[in-house]
């Protein structure tokens, strides 16, 4: 079992009540699952995804991520924990603006103690990978965002992570630069990466082999 | 990883071109202001230091004034020296320094005409550390008639001939003498108040005519000579100054004998009969307040800008800190950034320094100089300004990188209320400073006005003062020649009066005599006030100065006691107790063993320029020659015609004595360059102000054009909502408007204080008036609002759909 919520649920205060963005959610994750959230706007897709991502922290339940609780955990156990397990995909890409597409990608492991030699051909494998080896001098702003979305790829990536988490990875793109997106994904979980999308499509979605709908922050 | 957090700092440099130029350029020019003044106070306070100088005094005078003792003589008799050496065993060591106004060398036909030298008893070595080049430094300045030439003078007298044991003949007031060439020392620093070229053996003023008697003989009456001494280390300088302080060196109660530490001089003394003007600590201070107010101002300005735009960068730190990084990463990356940012404003500033400094020596033969060891001396200031930037920049990564990476990477971070009040005091603080600088540049320039507009009590236009050396033996026909000038002279067409005399009002102290002692008309005899006094060789000098008799008239030629005639000030009258000038006219006083008849009474006026008050003087009939003074009628209106008239008098001159120098000043214009210290004052006053006003504009228009892209959504928003250009720009200057005004507050009573105390310098003050502080709240205003309507026009009057679709 990689992931595992039990009785997750996380709300704000807003005018002495409690709104709910998630309540009472179940989620078990296996390893080499593709899943695919859906659920409207406001749903708490992104909340969901965040809190299994560690980014963000939720008041009630237990989560226990490769059998460590990490509701119990410290912080900075924490952020070693998705450092070392967990690769993020973004709708906005999010790449660094001043950094060329080859430091975007060098950049987590920067991070995480590689030698510069290391660093080297393991950014060498992903632009070979996704073939950008020649966009790789390249910033950003100077790539479409399909190829702005294979770099966030190969970013999240390049770290070898067990799981990625791709919150509406072509929200951004037009229907064939999803296409080719979610081919990769399709690829990646070949290789035995699990994922875990947020998408609003019903074709994407259709990649997954499982699909969890949201509403009000409530698994149906 | 270091290399990544350079590239990225200097590609967002690069890339946010506006926030980076603005941030750097305020930054240097700040740090190469603060660099400049410092490098000029330094150069100031560097004034007679030198291996030992902290060991060595100057003894002066102090004369009694009603009941008090008062600085009155920076020069004391020839006894003081050897008595106080004698007297007292903490000092080692004293030397006598005569120094001379001006003497002239001749060397093979050639004339040389020579400032600042001096005679000087053969112990001038042992105190000031100047090396001693050629000779022999026991024996040099031993035997009279001997000298010593700096290297410079050496080179401009001899050329390539080696000097030791040359003749040379020197003169001054008309008497001669041969000098042996017996050392040649290193050229003396310009920092130190006794500017030297040449020294003469002390033993000299016994074999050269120039010196009288009252030179010669050991005595308590005359007081020409600069005394310095030099102490035993270990010596308590306090105890040893209460000890000469209450010396009683002739019975005499009306003066005692005071010391001053020689690095003291330049900048903390004032005295009449100094060797040169001093600098004065006040303005040093001043500049030094303003060298510190800009260096941090920039800083603010710095902290202002870096800390708001790095809100902007939310976005970025929450990439980094998904992918792994830990706070103190991207710590270490910001303080980098403003590493970068700041080493390369202070490169730039260094840069800037050193090339104004070169134009600045070039245009004014200055020779200050941007060296290692003033920029050692800085550094710890730099160095806390670094530091503090250092940890002001680490504050906007600590507080964005406590967010949680979702929020951040949302962008959805504002500024804390914190940050704003932060914020908030800087602007103020800078608002105040500007303002501040403001208000004191007004009342600067206002006070340098008033003392050009005051009326003098004389009038010095078209007057110009000429004097020479006469480079053969005086005979007995002297006087006859000048008059024979004087007569062709006043044949010129253009002359009005020609008068001789031993000084004139802007000339200084040098030649005017001072006395303590006194009997008034009445009787009374006075021990405590000074009294100082002047020879006028010709009645004619009233009228031609355009001094106003309130009593009597000039001198009488056909007097029966004819040199035994004076004209008093008013002043000196009040002092006497000649109440109504009528009755003063006629009445004798009596000073220095003699009587004097007092034939006119003159309205007061400066003879010493407006930072002095009036003094007591009284002008005395006598035959003397030390300056001819002429005066022009008003038909010369052109330089050239100056220069015209001014070559026929030297023609005259030289026909009447062929062997002599000549030399000329317009009184007016001697009379004016008393106040070029303080114009100067004014101007690098004002530049500095300017300087620091345009960093404060630089900050604010750059934090303003941030503010108006952060705000571009909501001034969108109301504009389409029917808000109009007017109401936007508003909502965006009412905070500074507010700012201001807080400042404007605070500025009032600070900026009082400062300028009612430089005022203090001044005799005759400006009035620091209301409208002056309204002024200044006007100028900052108007700056301001200027400075930030740029941006914020061009934002509330875009069109909102542009705004709002990015969304």
């Amino acid at each position: 079992m990689l992931v595992q919520l039990k009785n997750i649920s996380k709300w704000v205060n807003s005018g002495g009540q409690k709104t709910f963005l998630l309540k009472d959610v179940d989620l078990w994750v296996h390893e080499g699952d593709f899943i695919s959230i859906m659920g409207p706007s406001g749903s708490g897709k992104s909340t969901l995804l965040n809190i299994i991502g560690m980014l963000d922290n939720f008041n009630e339940g237990e989560y226990t991520f490769l059998e460590e609780s990490v509701h119990s955990l410290k912080e900075k156990h924490r952020a070693n924990l998705y450092k070392q397990y967990i690769g993020f995909v973004f709708q906005a890409y999010h790449l660094i603006d001043e950094l060329t597409v080859k430091e975007n990608l060098e950049m987590p492991l920067l991070y995480k103690k590689h030698s510069s030699s290391e660093r080297k051909s393991l950014v060498a494998d992903m632009l070979d990978r996704f073939n950008i080896v020649g966009k790789k001098d390249l910033f950003p702003s100077q790539l479409s965002g399909g190829q702005q979305q294979l770099v966030g790829i190969a970013r999240a990536l390049i770290a070898s992570p067990k799981l990625i988490l791709a919150d509406e990875p072509t929200g951004n793109l037009n229907s064939k630069q999803g296409d080719e997106i979610m081919e990769i994904f399709t690829e990646l979980n070949k290789d035995g990466v699990t994922i875990i999308q947020v998408t609003h499509s019903e074709k994407n979605a259709g990649y997954g082999s499982r699909i969890i709908n949201l509403l009000d922050g409530k698994i149906e | 990883m270091y290399t990544l957090y350079f590239k990225i700092a200097i590609r967002y440099l690069l890339k946010n071109k506006l926030y980076s130029v603005i941030n750097i350029l305020g930054l240097s020019i700040g740090v190469a202001s603060f660099i400049l003044i410092m490098v000029y106070v330094n150069y100031e306070r560097s004034y007679d230091s030198f291996d030992g100088s902290e060991d060595v005094y100057r003894v002066y005078m102090d004369y009694k004034q009603g009941d008090t003792f008062v600085p009155g003589d920076a020069q004391t008799y020839n006894l003081t020296g050897p008595t106080i050496k004698n007297k007292f065993p903490e000092v080692l060591e004293q030397v006598r320094l005569y120094k001379f106004d001006e003497v002239v060398f001749t060397y093979n036909n050639k004339i040389f005409k020579e400032k600042d030298g001096a005679l000087a008893d053969p112990s001038y070595f042992d105190i000031f550390k100047y090396p001693l080049l050629k000779g022999d430094l026991n024996s040099v300045l031993q035997e009279p008639n001997t000298i010593v030439l700096t290297q410079n003078l050496a080179t401009k007298l001899f050329r390539d001939e080696n000097p030791i044991g040359k003749d040379i003949v020197a003169f001054s007031a008309g008497n001669e003498v041969l000098l042996r060439v017996t050392g040649i020392m290193n050229n003396v620093p310009k920092t130190t108040h006794m500017k030297t070229n040449f020294l003469i053996s002390y033993a000299t003023i016994h074999t050269w005519d120039t010196f009288g008697n009252y030179y010669r003989e050991p005595n308590w009456n005359q007081n020409h000579f600069f005394t310095y001494f030099k102490v035993d280390k270990n010596t308590n300088i306090d105890a040893l100054k209460s000890k000469i302080i209450a010396w009683d060196f002739q019975g005499n109660f009306r003066e005692r004998h005071n010391i001053e530490s020689l690095e003291d001089i330049h900048l903390y003394s004032n005295k009449p009969y100094e060797a040169e003007v001093n600098g004065s600590a006040v303005r040093v201070k001043f500049l030094t307040a303003i060298a510190i107010v800009i260096l941090v101002l920039a800083w603010l300005n710095y902290i202002n800008l870096s800390t708001t735009k790095s809100l902007e960068r939310t976005k970025e730190v929450g990439i980094r800190k998904v992918a792994g990084a830990q706070r103190a990463q991207l710590g270490i990356q910001s303080v980098i950034e403003s590493m970068i940012l700041n080493f390369g404003a202070i490169l730039l500033a260094i840069c800037i320094s050193i090339f104004v400094l070169s134009i600045y020596n070039k245009a004014t033969g200055s020779e200050l100089a941007l060296t290692v060891e003033t920029i050692k001396q800085l550094s710890p200031v730099i160095a806390i300004v670094i530091l503090a930037i250092l940890l002001v920049s680490l504050y906007p990564a600590w507080v964005l990188s406590s967010y949680s990476p979702s929020k951040a990477l949302k962008g959805k971070i504002r500024a804390s209320a914190n940050g704003l009040h932060i914020r908030k005091g800087l602007i103020i603080t800078q608002f105040l400073a500007t303002i501040v600088l403001v208000m004191s540049t007004i009342v600067i320039t206002k006070q340098i006005n008033h003392l050009q507009n005051q009326p003098l009590g004389t009038s010095l236009n078209n007057i110009i003062a000429f004097s020479g050396e006469l480079l053969t033996k005086k005979d007995a026909v002297l006087e006859k020649k000048y008059e024979v000038m004087k007569n062709e002279i006043m044949k010129l067409p253009y002359v009005t009066h020609v008068v001789t005399s031993n000084t004139f009002p802007g000339d200084g102290f040098g030649n005017l005599s001072s006395s303590v002692g006194i009997t008034y008309p009445d009787g009374t005899q006075d021990d405590h006030n000074v009294n100082y006094s002047y020879e006028v060789n010709n009645p004619e000098y009233f009228e031609m100065m355009d001094m106003k008799f309130v009593a009597g008239s000039t001198f009488l030629p056909n007097h029966k006691e004819k040199n035994q005639q004076v004209v008093i000030n008013e002043k000196m009258a009040q002092m006497i107790g000649i109440s109504n000038p009528k009755e003063g006219v006629g009445k004798k006083i009596k000073f220095w063993n003699e009587e004097w008849n007092i034939t006119g009474i003159v309205k007061n006026y400066h003879h010493f320029g407006l930072k002095a008050s009036v003094i007591p003087i009284i002008i005395r009939y006598s035959k003397v020659d030390n300056y001819m003074l002429v005066k022009f009628d008003t038909t010369i209106t052109s330089a050239s015609g100056y220069t015209q008239a001014i070559t026929q008098i030297e023609n005259v001159w030289k026909q009447t004595f062929p062997e002599s120098t000549f030399d000329y000043t317009f009184v007016d214009k001697q009379f004016d360059a008393q106040y070029d210290d303080d114009r100067q004052f004014n101007k690098v006053f004002r530049a500095f102000t300017i300087l620091a006003i345009c960093i404060a504009a630089l900050g604010l228009f750059g934090l303003t054009s941030y503010t108006c892209v952060q705000r571009k959504k909501e001034i969108g928003i109301r504009k389409v909502n029917g808000a109009s250009i007017f109401k936007i720009l508003k909502l965006l200057n009412i905070d500074f408007i507010k700012w201001i005004g807080i400042a404007f507050v605070i500025a009032i009573p600070i900026a009082w204080y400062a300028m009612n105390s430089w005022l203090e310098n001044f005799a005759v003050k400006t009035t620091i008036s209301w409208w002056i502080f309204v002024l200044a709240g006007i100028v900052t205003l108007v700056i301001t609002l200027l400075t930030v309507s740029w941006k914020s026009f061009v934002a509330a009057s875009g069109n909102p759909v542009n705004v709002l679709r990015d969304e």
